[in-house]
């Protein structure tokens, strides 16, 4: 009878994978049942772009043309999205960006795009940048402006060109033109000096905001204005600041009685939220700039901490241990019931901390930390779609990119040693150091300067 | 009654039941269309050489074979039977493997070989004027072959005789010498002829002949073939949240010698983002004007990929 029956177990499982092959099969036909052919490539590929130098406009933009060309390259070539061609490879010298290039010298290095463009000092000491974006497979102009500057300025001209060029090949709005403040860290380990640092979203321009003799932890940009806020450790409690990159003063957050940390703007830059500590336990108040009135969010006997706005500020995540162990919550911006949506599949132990929300909205990204390792991931708002980007010792504290395409955050390596930035896509694909002077930790990246006024 | 109902006997079947009538309904509703099927055939060399066959004196432009006559259906009989293979070559002296054909059917001998069509249809023999003898005149072996023909009484009686004979002959040691009438008497001493050419239509004009035969027929070869061209060029950027939902259906004007015949069209994009759909359409342009010309695209069959429709999308991407 046994026999029998696993007999026929084993027929059945013959048949049904037989079975479920014929579908399987059938599916496949019906896929093309649509008429049209269809592609979908299934690995991913850099578009290939020539960068020609830009030509100076008189012998003395020499200089400053290779320069801009330089920043262009290296902007494109680190986004992973494009592979620019080594200038080595040209058949073609771009003389004069007025007449269109013999497209054929550039399909034969196999450029799907060009960049032309000029430079030149004006009669009034600016600066005139120019360039023109070629589809090189049609012979088409797709983007071409030209911009005015002051010289010292040269390295923006060349940002927002990068974000030009991205922007009119991807789709997607670029991230070049942006700023990063992080915590510059130098001396030996046990006596380690904590500056705030400001530089471009490429490592140049370092800039230090404060001078080191107190502690600064977790600076965060305004969504359009020059202000960052940050926690800082002075004479007293902990307290959150608020910092005017232009002018350099500072002031206190709120009158809060005990210590208050993990500061974020509100999407409108019209709000700071952030954790006040109350005994053991920590929530979550909101304070309005203009009006200075604050509002308690959350009230539990748990830490309720690291909360950020979804870009529409109609939500907000942070992570909570009021379940036990720190997960990642969502509420409605004004407070009320949160719902948990971290949960983690293999590892019951794995806390989940520092959520931020992308300015796309699409991602929440978190640390992840699990089995001994600190990860850096990202999950859709409703906990869903949980993809790991970087894992080991020790990473934290990502922060998004203008666009949402791109994560920064920072790892330590451990032993004697001090952390560093580092840039991961959000697919997982071309991670990258930053490079910064010294030791850094606790990016934030500001948002397009462009969009910002002043 | 004692039963023994193993529980994980029907815990397995009603999984199965299960699965099957699952599968059953929601496969059932999509159409079983296949893509046009790949009929494969085995077929001889001497078919694969007519499919393919063309004169010297053919015009590249014109792709389709020659055909003189509408080939009548073909019996299904050894190939071997046929009379109207062209004769083996007949030596007086020489030992080659003798042909058979003549001890078997002795009413064919005559002094003129059969006039070879394909089938071998006795109607053809009394149209002899019907052969195109042009390539083969200009010959020059055959040029000499009539002229030492005249000194000579024909050679056919002979060659029968030693023809049939000679199977039972044991090959005896000859001694070599040079001997100037035997290389005469080694050559192909018939007739210039061909066979008609045959084919489903009637063709006129001459063709240098077709490199694929009749793979033209096939559908399925150039659909994959394109695609894995296009898709050599393809490089879309996006791969973040919702890359699925991205698609661009375009459409490809073809010319017959396989470039475009105008620039894609845009039928549509679809897709959360407007400005990345659009992205997604330019880089599968891009793809579809780099990667031309697609000369492998069968001419024979131009009407139906005188306009491709195709759609780009990222489903496979991440």
């Amino acid at each position: 009878m046994n026999d029998v029956s696993s007999m026929n177990r084993r027929r059945f499982m013959t048949l049904t994978g037989s079975t479920l092959a014929m579908l399987g099969g059938g599916h496949a036909f019906a896929q093309g049942q649509q008429g049209r052919l269809r592609i979908d490539p299934t690995e991913f590929q850099p578009i290939p772009i020539a960068i020609s130098n830009f030509v100076p406009g008189s012998p003395s933009d020499g200089d400053v043309g290779n320069g801009v060309t330089q920043v262009i390259t290296n902007n494109l070539k680190r986004s992973g999205l494009f592979a620019p061609i080594d200038q080595a490879a040209f058949i073609e010298r771009i003389s004069n960006i007025d007449v269109a290039p013999q497209f054929q010298n550039w399909k034969t290095i196999n450029a799907q795009a060009l960049v032309t463009g000029r430079m030149t000092r004006q009669q009034d000491g600016r600066l005139k940048a120019e360039f023109r974006l070629w589809d090189v497979i049609s012979g088409q102009q797709l983007a071409g402006q030209q911009y005015f500057t002051s010289p010292e300025y040269w390295r923006r001209i060349a940002h927002i060109i990068s974000d030009q060029i991205y922007e009119r090949m991807t789709g997607e709005k670029g991230y070049f033109d942006s700023r990063v403040v992080f915590v510059d860290e130098t001396g030996p380990k046990e006596r380690r000096v904590k500056r705030l640092a400001m530089m471009d979203q490429d490592g140049a321009n370092v800039r230090y905001l404060t001078r080191g003799s107190d502690l600064v932890l977790t600076p965060r940009f305004s969504p359009n204005s020059q202000e960052i806020t940050y926690m800082e450790f002075g004479q007293g409690d902990p307290k959150v600041y608020l910092f005017n990159i232009e002018t350099g003063q500072r002031e206190i957050v709120g009158n809060f009685p005990g210590m208050t940390f993990a500061p974020r703007f509100s999407p409108d830059g019209q709000r700071v939220i952030m954790s006040l500590q109350q005994g053991g336990n920590s929530n979550l108040f909101v304070m309005d700039l203009r009006s200075r009135s604050t509002t308690r969010l959350t009230d539990t006997p748990a830490i309720d901490t690291s909360p950020s706005y979804s870009p529409d500020g109609t939500r907000i995540c942070f992570e909570s241990d009021r379940g036990g162990r720190s997960q990642i919550y969502v509420m409605a911006a004004g407070g009320g019931q949160a719902q948990r949506i971290s949960f983690s599949k293999d590892d019951t132990n794995a806390t989940y901390s520092t959520p931020v929300w992308s300015p796309k909205g699409d991602y929440i990204a978190f640390t992840r930390q699990g089995g001994g390792q600190f990860s850096i991931g990202v999950m859709k708002p409703d906990g869903s779609g949980e993809r790991l980007l970087t894992s080991g010792y020790h990473n934290e504290g990502p922060t998004f990119s203008p666009n949402g395409r791109v994560l920064m955050f920072f790892r330590d390596p451990g032993g004697s040693g001090g952390p560093s930035l580092f840039s991961v896509d959000i697919s997982g694909r071309n991670e990258l150091k930053v490079p910064t002077p010294g030791f850094a930790s606790d990016p934030a990246w500001s948002p397009l300067l462009s969009s910002t006024p002043g | 009654m004692k039963v023994n109902v193993d529980k994980t006997l029907v815990a397995s079947i009603a999984l199965h039941v299960l699965v099957l009538g699952w599968g059953l309904v929601t496969f059932s509703s999509k159409a079983f269309v296949a893509e046009e099927s790949l009929p494969i055939d085995i077929i001889s060399t001497d078919q694969l050489a007519q499919m393919m066959s063309g004169q010297k004196t053919g015009k590249k432009e014109e792709p389709k074979p020659k055909v003189e006559k509408i080939a009548e259906a073909k019996p299904e009989e050894d190939a071997v039977g046929k009379v109207t293979e062209k004769k083996e070559l007949i030596k007086t002296n020489s030992t080659p493997e003798p042909p058979p054909k003549p001890a078997e059917k002795p009413v064919e001998k005559k002094p003129e070989p059969p006039k070879p069509v394909a089938e071998a249809k006795p109607k053809e023999e009394p149209k002899p004027q019907e052969k195109k003898p042009d390539p083969a005149k200009e010959d020059p072996i055959a040029e000499l072959q009539k002229k030492l023909e005249t000194k000579k009484p024909p050679p056919k009686p002979v060659e029968q005789k030693v023809a049939a004979v000679q199977p039972q002959q044991q090959p005896k040691p000859k001694e070599r010498s040079f001997d100037p009438a035997q290389i005469q008497r080694d050559l192909d001493k018939r007739a210039a002829t061909r066979h008609e050419l045959t084919g489903t239509a009637l063709n006129a004009s001459a063709s240098l002949g077709s490199a694929t035969g009749t793979a033209v027929a096939n559908v399925a070869t150039w659909r994959g073939a394109f695609q894995g061209a296009v898709k050599r060029c393809f490089t879309p950027t996006y791969n973040g949240q919702d890359a699925d939902q991205y698609e661009a259906d375009i459409d490809i004007p073809m010319k017959i010698d396989g470039s475009l015949a105008s620039e894609p069209i845009v039928v549509a994009v679809r897709g959360p983002s407007r400005s990345i759909a659009q992205a997604v359409a330019e880089s599968a342009k891009r793809a579809i004007v780099q990667c031309q010309v697609y000369s492998f695209m069968p001419k024979q069959q131009y009407e139906s990929w005188k306009l491709i429709p195709m759609t780009f999308g990222l489903k496979d991407m991440l």
